[in-house]
């Protein structure tokens, strides 16, 4: 078997994984190890912007880190960590003057300054922007600077499993996808930046590939999943497809009609109208289709007309290319179909209580972005939050585990031997799966999707909820005897798509847990059953172990401090 | 069932076995080829490959040659395909073996053209990333993260915004010279080229470097005007009138 040797491997090339790749690559033997060509990574995708509290336009003089911290906190019902909120919005102007130093192009005010939008439940206009490809631009301008300093990467190169040896983390298998080899990676640190994984539902504006490799890698090795329960369903993505429909477009003046012809956004958030945070704007739309004023009883109207052709081609230019090709409208000249998808994951990989921001419980093991809680984003996460969070923690870990040094070197008897009984179990699983004779993974694949957005959606009962978490482990165990083909490895993507599934499976199962568990409402997660926030028994993280008989829920405190707890109201 | 789509794919195992196979898929609304392709991996053959990734027209993975046009599979809706209009002018495209398409009934799909297969719809992409990075694309400015940030106005902005939209999808490697001379840099490489000279804020010895790379035989000298590349690239970014910016701009030194 081939076996690499790194100081530090990092696990996904979007932008966290990047802008670790790139600090760590100044000092350290690292490599960048992805699925995708990191160009092609789901950081791309993102449309409205960065948030970051440089006060470019005259609306926006009076804001600050703190303002940002503090409008973070509420926007995640005051479940977010204080501390690592306010470490992120205090680093966000720099990361932000350093993308464009590093040649990132955001559109720009007459001023010459990086230009501003508003976004919802910001109390300034501090999400900076380029048109509304933020997110690619962004991604772009990693990659070329990963080029220039000559970054590692094993492109295509698909993680399975983590192993340990001498009580720390010692490396990952990983399967090369070109050459249907299976590959040891050592090293002694490992970070984990695989992204979001919201294709544990049907209706997901998320890529194709976010699947939770990393969280399900890490869950497999002990490490719990935190605050799981919280996932974001983003309130405007195309109806058909689920392909993202940008908060910009409503921070540029978008509306929300129902069938009725009214802007329903009136009376559930009078004073943000459509600019109040997404939970709260998911929640209104899917409301107004189950009490029948949605078109075909699926979705509702984002109008645009009323801006312009101009300012929509300039300002939203990506969008009205989705709109045409995606559902054969164009916004110009009428409304997008619309309707709440999952979008994002709040929870992710645990991490310690106290420790470095992103600190596993498994020494060694750390992780950023998506596919880690940190947690900066609570129970709600704001747009334009999530690509400041992929650049600052990509940064920061970097920073932080050079000033940490390298551990001394493991036993390397004790490495080869985890690592050979880590390939054993792998050998025997694709094995198994060549020689079974059970249900083809895309049966089990949506039978699952279907239960999540049937039964851990939206709006949350107790009685769906359990529905759910039966379903689960019944998938889970029809997945034991799945069939799939795995003795030519050559770009057997059918095998990466079992792989993936595998890791899915223990994320839903561990999502409809934390679901059912937490009998409160709070951010994204609403249980109309409990429809309040219950800050006396839930204000706690929540932390799902794979015990032996079954999931276990532990808890973890929030870090509170710098702003105190209160109702939230837009 | 109801109404099915017919499907005529090329495979190519990578060891020298090259035929197209045949598959009927059931239609779903607003299906789109990238749909189709899965639901042939997911139930009717998981060995058959193909790069995929948003399926949101943004990373850039799933180009293929549908039809005999390079497109994007996730982009390219079937109810369509049949009617909608192709770029005119279009060389054809060649992939090694013989077959018989029903072309008004039968969707082809078939692999990148200009690109060497590795399995299926797969092709190598490496010579596509080396000639990525020997256009050295980026700015070489320290990195600075005390504001403000270096200025830029709205209409120096604008003049790479069209460039920056690149989505490295290598859909223009269709162009006829990349066919001949394996060692062309490639239409995409040569407009990133471009958003770099282009952009207001690279300095006078970078803007250099760049441009006595992309004036070698090999690169700008060599694109012929066939603009196919202007016309198959999904994303409006006009690769050849950068090409052709870049030489207006050198005879104007």
């Amino acid at each position: 078997m081939r076996v690499e040797e790194f100081d530090v491997l990092i696990v996904g090339a979007g932008l966290s994984g990047l802008r670790a790749g790139l600090e760590l690559s100044k000092e350290w033997n690292a490599a960048v190890i992805s699925k995708v060509y990191p160009v092609r990574s789901h950081s791309g995708a993102a449309q409205g912007g960065i948030n970051a509290a440089l006060g470019n336009l005259d609306e926006g003089k009076g804001d600050t880190p703190k303002g940002h911290a503090f409008d973070t906190v509420k926007g995640s019902d005051y479940l977010a960590d204080q501390d690592v909120v306010m470490f992120m919005c205090e680093e966000a102007p720099k990361i932000v003057v350093e993308f464009e130093s590093m040649g990132a192009p955001f559109s720009r005010l007459d001023s010459g300054l990086i230009a501003q939008r508003p976004f919802g439940g910001a109390g300034f206009p501090r999400t900076c922007y380029a048109g509304d490809r933020t997110g690619h631009t962004l991604l772009h301008t990693l990659n070329e600077q990963s080029v220039r300093h000559g970054v590692t990467f094993f492109d295509e190169f698909f993680i399975i499993d983590l192993f340990q040896a001498n009580g720390r983390i010692a490396g990952l298998i990983a399967l090369d996808i070109v050459k249907g080899e299976v590959v040891s990676f050592r090293a002694p640190y490992i970070i984990l930046a695989t992204g979001g994984f919201g294709r544990i539902f049907k209706y997901s504006t998320n890529a194709v590939i976010n699947t939770g490799d990393g969280v399900g890698a890490a869950f497999r090795a002990g490490i719990p999943m935190q605050d799981v329960e919280f996932v974001q369903f983003h309130p405007t993505t195309l109806y058909g497809s689920n392909i993202l429909i940008t908060e910009g477009a409503r921070g540029e003046g978008g509306y929300l009609f129902n069938t009725e012809g009214e802007r329903f956004m009136k009376a559930t958030a009078p004073k943000t109208m459509e600019l109040a945070p997404r939970d709260i704007v998911a929640r209104a739309n899917e409301t107004e289709v189950n009490e029948g004023r949605g078109f075909e009883n699926a979705y509702v109207h984002l109008d645009l007309t009323h801006l312009g052709a101009e300012r929509i081609k300039e300002r939203l230019p990506g969008i009205r290319e989705i709109s045409i090709y995606f559902a054969g409208i164009d916004p110009i000249e009428k409304p997008i179909p619309v309707q709440p998808g999952q979008h994002y994951s709040m929870g992710g990989i645990g991490t310690k209580f106290e420790g470095d921001y992103g600190e596993t419980d498994l020494p060694g093991l750390y992780t950023i972005g998506e596919c880690s809680c940190l947690s900066v984003h609570g129970a709600n996460r704001l747009g334009g939050n999530s690509l400041l969070e992929t650049s600052v923690f990509g940064r920061y870990i970097g920073r932080r585990l050079i000033e940490k040094g390298l551990p001394e070197k493991a036993s390397s008897s004790e490495v080869q031997n985890s690592e050979d009984k880590k390939l054993g179990e792998i050998e025997e699983l694709l094995k198994r799966w060549n020689n079974n004779s059970g249900k083809k993974p895309v049966e089990i694949r949506i039978e699952m999707g279907e239960t999540m957005n049937r039964n851990v959606g939206v709006y949350r009962t107790q009685d769906d909820l359990e529905k759910a978490v039966k379903t689960i482990p019944r998938l889970q165990k029809q997945f034991l005897n799945t069939h799939v083909l795995t003795e030519d490895r050559k770009f057997n993507y059918g095998l990466i798509r079992t792989l993936e599934l595998r890791n899915m499976l223990d994320i839903a199962e561990a999502t409809a847990c934390a679901s059912l568990w937490r009998k409160e409402s709070r951010g994204a997660h609403f249980r109309t059953d409990y429809p309040s926030r219950n800050d006396d028994d839930y204000l706690v993280h929540s932390m799902i172990y794979r015990g032996k008989d079954g999931l276990e829920i532990k808890t973890k405190p929030v870090k509170l401090g710098v702003f105190e707890v209160k109702e939230r109201k837009y | 069932m109801g109404e099915t789509q017919t499907f005529l794919i090329y495979r190519n195992s990578g060891n020298g076995d090259i035929h197209y196979d045949k598959f009927e898929v059931p239609l779903s609304k607003r299906m789109s080829i990238l749909d189709a392709l899965f639901y042939i991996q997911d139930y009717l053959d998981s060995s058959l490959a193909f790069r995929y990734a948003c399926r949101g027209a943004i990373c850039g993975s799933c180009g293929m040659t549908i039809d005999k046009v390079p497109l994007l599979a996730c982009r390219t809706q079937i109810s369509t395909i049949k009617t909608e209009r192709k770029p005119v002018n279009l060389p054809e495209f060649k992939f090694g073996a013989s077959f018989v398409w029903d072309s008004e009934n039968e969707i082809l799909i078939e692999p990148l053209p200009n690109m060497a297969v590795l399995k299926d719809l797969v092709v190598d992409m490496k010579p596509f990333w080396k000639f990525y990075r020997e256009v050295e694309p980026y700015l070489t400015r320290e990195w600075n993260d005390v504001a403000p940030e270096s200025s830029q106005s709205p209409n120096q902005m604008k003049k790479i915004e069209r460039l920056v939209y690149c989505i490295l999808c290598g859909l223009c490697w269709a162009c006829p010279v990349s066919k001949e001379n394996p060692k062309y840099l490639g239409s995409a490489q040569l407009a990133k080229a471009d958003r770099f000279i282009r952009d207001s804020r690279i300095s006078d010895e970078r803007q250099k470097s760049v441009f006595t790379r992309v004036l070698k035989d090999d690169a700008v000298p060599a694109c012929e005007k066939f603009f196919v590349c202007n016309r198959v690239c999904p994303k409006g970014v006009m690769p050849g009138t950068a090409i052709k910016d870049i030489r207006d701009n050198r005879s104007g030194d």
